[in-house]
């Protein structure tokens, strides 16, 4: 049997306290965008890095990156790669026009 | 396709009736539905462009008023990018022949293969309803660029949903071969034991699955914005135009490369085949297909040079462009070196496939001339556009899909074509193709725009010789559309490896096994060409 396809048990700690993480990320967002945290141009940013850190949580533990090979963790990061890379050449023109 | 002289079942003769072609699980069956469908529509696009060709024979109207015009130049572009291209290669060659040249009896998820079939069916039923009901078709050209998309009165809601279902179609298709291509290989099939062809498939594949939802996503966009208001593109009601040119061409400019990779993995597989010789610089083509999906993503603002994006944005893309050329030329510079003293056979593939250099050099070339920012302000938007991507898409992947149809026809349907009338067909479509394409790059110098019915008289003669060559091509794609159906009717038996190919489908008998290989494949550990003697015997022997 290969490395990746050894069976892998989470453990109950660690899926509740993923999933109370995403609860607090998800509260922080909320936070920012609807309650009035008033950070000017740093809104979006702070969302993007609070989004970001999410897909990096549910990819990591509850998605079993953890426990995939390292090709499959390089693929999913060339994915995020691209998106920010489609999203600062977006950028580049708005912040120019 | 009855041959059971060898005493085995293939894959034609596992069932038979309607059901068991419709619902089938085999890739080899599934890639064949697509050929069917893919084949019909494309023959419709060819009569649309055809009657677009005899509207521009002579200034003014000819036979049909400016919207119907716009609405064949949008159903012609639709049909033939979402219903032919796109899925032309790599939904019938690479679902033929990709688990076969890899060793393997079928794709990951057959299941999902079958799916991908009938949402293409489904996507193209919607396509062509938009002839019959309402105002029409779309007549916004393929691109449905925002507000006109969102403010018309014809059929673009229909059309818009009609891509986003083929659009399913192609994601299922890419993550299917992905995980065939990770998963399946048979044990002693390296990643650089990979036919060049699966390379191509590889990084198509990944262009599928992660620019087409980006697409999806627009396309739902101007819906949500015709149907409910929003206001997205629209800048009347606050939105902004360019925005959908971004996100549209986020997918649409990697999309070139779904259709024009696979392409260059048939070539790459026709030409060591011809030449007879292992191909040269293996790896460097492999990676190069990587590195045209990677570099791919990063160049979509070349489209929107005149659209009134800032200028530092437009340098960016400008740079960025020219760096495609890179991969691209080394592909073409292999190819060649590979035929540099190979024993090369002159058969239809190989000619197929020297006019895919040939064309696609100019097509290539020629963006370069349009990715050059001061160069396409002026040349935006006229016909030397027209002219430099139907070099790419039809001189190439056009090219490139009946170069493989007369190189896999043996082994798909155990016959052979009449190879004399197949090189005249060959001959008559090339010199049709240069003649009808051509003018357009003159035209385009000269300042014609695209996407009018009506012209200056001083292009009259540049139409016309374009409209002649639209006859010329209609007679070359007659003669080799007739020439397959004869051989596939009553064609001789064809030998297994016609043309002494040396990758794993030539192991296999033709038609194929319904589960591909009886025996365990024998792969070569110096690469997918090896031509060695020391090689054909092991297969001989096995």
């Amino acid at each position: 049997m290969k490395e990746n396809e050894i069976q892998h048990i989470t453990s109950f700690r660690e899926h509740f306290s993923t999933y109370v993480s995403l609860v607090i990320l998800t509260i922080m967002t909320v936070a920012v965008s609807v309650f009035g945290a008033d950070l000017l141009s740093l809104t979006v940013l702070t969302a993007m890095a609070i989004a970001t850190t999410k897909a990096v949580v549910v990819g990591y533990y509850f998605m079993h990156l953890k426990y995939d090979p390292m090709i499959y963790r390089l693929l999913v990061g060339i994915v995020m790669l691209l998106f920010v890379v489609f999203m600062i050449l977006t950028i580049f023109d708005y912040v120019f026009r | 396709m009855s041959d059971t002289s060898n005493n085995y079942v293939n894959f034609f003769q596992a069932k038979k009736g309607i059901k068991s072609w419709i619902f089938t699980l085999d890739h080899k069956r599934i890639a064949l539905l697509y050929l069917y469908a893919v084949m019909s529509f494309f023959l419709v696009g060819v009569l649309l462009g055809l009657l677009m060709r005899l509207e521009l024979i002579a200034p003014g109207e000819t036979i049909m008023k400016a919207t119907m015009y716009n609405q064949t130049f949008t159903l012609h572009g639709v049909i033939m990018i979402f219903l032919f291209i796109i899925p032309s290669v790599p939904a019938i060659f690479g679902n033929f022949f990709l688990p076969i040249m890899i060793g393997t009896d079928d794709v990951a998820f057959p299941r999902l293969n079958l799916l991908s079939w009938w949402l293409y069916i489904a996507g193209a039923t919607l396509a062509l309803l938009t002839l019959v009901v309402g105002e029409g078709p779309a007549d916004t050209g393929w691109t449905f660029y925002a507000p006109y998309s969102v403010q018309t009165g014809t059929n673009v809601t229909m059309a818009v949903m009609a891509a986003f279902i083929l659009g399913f179609s192609s994601i299922l298709t890419g993550l299917n071969f992905i995980v065939t291509i990770h998963r399946l290989r048979t044990p002693k099939m390296k990643w650089f034991n990979m036919p060049l062809f699966t390379w191509a498939l590889y990084a198509t594949s990944w262009i599928q699955l992660l620019a087409t939802p980006v697409i999806g996503i627009t396309l739902l966009m101007i819906v949500a914005e015709r149907v409910f208001g929003v206001g997205l593109f629209d800048p009347a009601i606050g939105g902004d135009p360019i925005l959908y040119q971004h996100l549209f061409w986020i997918y649409s400019h990697p999309a070139v490369y779904i259709m024009i990779l696979p392409a260059m993995g048939i070539i790459s597989e026709i030409i060591p085949t011809a030449a007879h010789r292992t191909i040269f610089g293996y790896k460097a083509i492999a990676i190069s297909s990587l590195a045209i999906a990677f570099v791919g993503y990063f160049v979509w603002g070349h489209h929107m040079f005149t659209s009134g994006m800032s200028g530092p944005a437009r340098i960016i893309f400008s740079i960025l462009t020219f760096l495609v050329a890179i991969p691209s030329a080394i592909k073409v510079f292999n190819w060649t070196a590979t035929l540099y003293k190979g024993s090369i056979e002159i058969n239809t593939p190989l000619l197929y496939t020297l006019a895919f250099i040939f064309q696609f050099s100019v097509g290539g070339l020629t963006g370069l001339v349009v990715g050059a920012l001061a160069a396409d302000v002026h040349i935006h938007d006229t016909y030397f556009v027209v002219g430099h991507f139907h070099y790419v898409m039809f001189g190439g992947t056009g090219f490139a899909m009946f170069g493989a149809l007369h190189y896999w026809f043996p082994k798909i349907w155990g016959k052979m074509y009449n190879t004399l009338v197949a090189k005249v067909g060959f001959t008559i479509l090339f010199i049709g193709f240069n003649v009808l394409y051509f003018p357009m790059f003159v035209l385009g110098l000269l300042g014609m725009p695209r996407r009018y019915y009506d012209y200056l008289p001083e292009f009259t003669l540049w139409n016309q010789v374009s409209t002649v060559g639209s006859w010329i091509l209609a007679t070359g794609l007659i003669i080799v559309i007739i020439n397959l159906i004869n051989a596939y009717r009553k064609g001789a038996k064809a030998p297994v490896n016609p043309w002494g190919g040396v990758t794993l489908e030539w192991q296999v008998k033709s038609p194929p096994p319904l589960h591909n290989f009886d025996r365990m494949p024998i792969v070569s550990e110096d690469g997918p060409y090896d031509f060695s003697e020391e090689y054909k015997q092991k297969i001989k022997q096995a």
